[in-house]
């Protein structure tokens, strides 16, 4: 069931439950006590089968876990209406999981809002989940170049720059390589990053501050859990 | 075969040459059935839209991603241009319109061009602002055609947020206007609380859940 699984002796207080692009670039810095449970990084494109699996794990892991934690974002809204039964349920309060690696949701927001048609590539989802290029060769392969290249137009179409979120040393090279080809490829102005590991500390270490959902035994999670405080008004009818 | 065995054939091979995305099928298939006596209307409605709601079907079900539906709606807006000059006059006699565009701050438009076609398709006179569009921009253009629609998409969770401003915005200049939301990190529940009049999940149920929402809004004035 548990990537890690869970014995007697060294019972997990925590169960890290995340998406396989998130979890390859937090592996480091999981205690060893910790266990974790990655999903197939197909699972993100249907918001049905993400919650359907996510569920299923959940109450799974809830009698032997004190928390569970998603490294999830609002990503598909795939953590909307989870539940444990007999555990808390922490979710950190972001989009997706690129603010998890700027270090805030609003460093996030800032970036969004300053520099618009922002591609974001990690090292997790290089090594995991990404297929831009695959993608792209896919569509080559199947519809010919021309086709490929109008598609990959219209799909790009808005996007200015690609910025490569450096998280870590693994693959670094490999994924730096990737990300360079991706810009390329798609005509979009290549910038590197150096990941923050403030947002995933304070996930993994148990402050669990404002910019955290955390829902009681049987209680659901909500897209007003994730709106709320700051923008809770924006939820009232007009 | 009879003219109403071969007009279903043309209608049904539409549907299904929309669905391969076989764009030169489209425009075959949309000439024969102008040929057949087909009306334009019906070709479209129960041909291409037809077509595109499979699309739809196959898109939620994995089994066709975002190349595939582009590849369809080409397909299908192929075969309009061929249709649309037919359409009748008198059929166009009360036509509705809608202003559409993507929200500011989300730079994604494929949906919504997607929403667009849906539109054209059912006869309606579109104004499209294109995406990252202001606030203000929705209700000028709404004041300067005199929509009685407005519709507007997001993709992102970081630009759904401006939402409700919007609908603020055109609501205050005319609060008989009906304003249609939709895009991926959306639901029903939560347009309704943004002030929405309606919400459609999918470019197929779009034009449908306009038409209920306006006339829900045109019956309450």
């Amino acid at each position: 069931m548990l990537d890690r699984v869970i014995t007697a002796l060294n019972k997990a207080k925590r169960v890290f439950i995340g998406c396989p692009a998130v979890i390859a670039d937090l592996r480091p810095l999981l205690p060893t006590t910790m266990a974790y449970k990655s999903f197939d990084f197909g699972l993100h494109r249907g918001q049905r089968e993400l919650r359907n699996a996510l569920q299923h794990t959940i109450f799974e892991c809830s009698d032997e876990a004190e928390t569970i934690i998603l490294s999830y974002g609002l990503c598909s809204q795939g953590v909307i209406g989870l539940r444990a039964s007999s555990c808390p349920v922490v979710v950190p309060r972001v989009d997706d999981c690129i603010a998890l690696f700027l270090g805030s949701r609003g460093t996030y927001h800032l970036g969004s809002q300053k520099k618009q048609g922002t591609y974001y590539l990690t090292n997790g989802w290089i090594r995991t989940g990404q297929t831009l290029l695959e993608e792209y060769q896919r569509m080559a392969a199947r519809y010919g170049r021309k086709r490929a290249d109008k598609l990959q137009a219209t799909m790009f179409k808005g996007y200015r720059r690609l910025v490569f979120v450096n998280t870590g040393e693994c693959d670094l090279e490999r994924c730096r390589t990737y990300a360079r080809q991706a810009a390329e490829q798609f005509g979009l102005r290549y910038e590197e990053i150096e990941a923050s590991n403030h947002f995933v500390r304070r996930m993994i270490s148990g402050q669990w501050d404002k910019e955290f959902v955390v829902v009681e035994p049987g209680e659901k999670i909500t897209l007003e859990h994730f709106l709320g405080s700051s923008n809770g008004k924006l939820l009232k009818k007009t | 075969m009879d003219s109403t065995e071969a007009g279903t054939e043309i209608l049904r091979g539409l549907a299904e040459a929309v669905v391969a995305y076989d764009e030169e099928k489209t425009v075959e298939l949309a000439r024969m059935s102008l040929k057949q006596g087909i009306d334009p209307g019906v070709a479209i409605l129960k041909g291409l839209a037809f077509g595109m709601d499979q699309v739809g079907k196959l898109y939620e079900t994995q089994e066709y991603f975002v190349p595939e539906l582009l590849l369809c709606a080409d397909a299908m807006n192929a075969a309009l241009d061929v249709l649309k000059p037919h359409i009748k006059v008198e059929a166009q006699a009360e036509r509705h319109s809608v202003v559409i565009g993507t929200v500011e701050g989300d730079i994604h438009e494929i949906g919504k061009n997607l929403v667009k076609i849906m539109y054209e398709a059912a006869g309606w006179t579109v104004y499209d602002l294109g995406a990252d569009v202001k606030a203000a921009s929705f209700s000028e253009e709404q004041k300067r055609t005199g929509a009685e629609v407005v519709a507007m998409s997001c993709l992102m969770t970081t630009s759904m947020l401006a939402i409700p401003e919007v609908i603020k915005a055109i609501k205050a200049n005319d609060p008989d206007i009906t304003v249609m939301v939709g895009g991926a990190p959306l639901n029903r529940e939560l347009a309704m609380a943004y002030g929405a009049d309606g919400y459609a999940e999918s470019c197929g149920s779009a034009v449908k859940e306009t038409l209920t929402a306006l006339n829900r809004v045109k019956g309450a004035t």
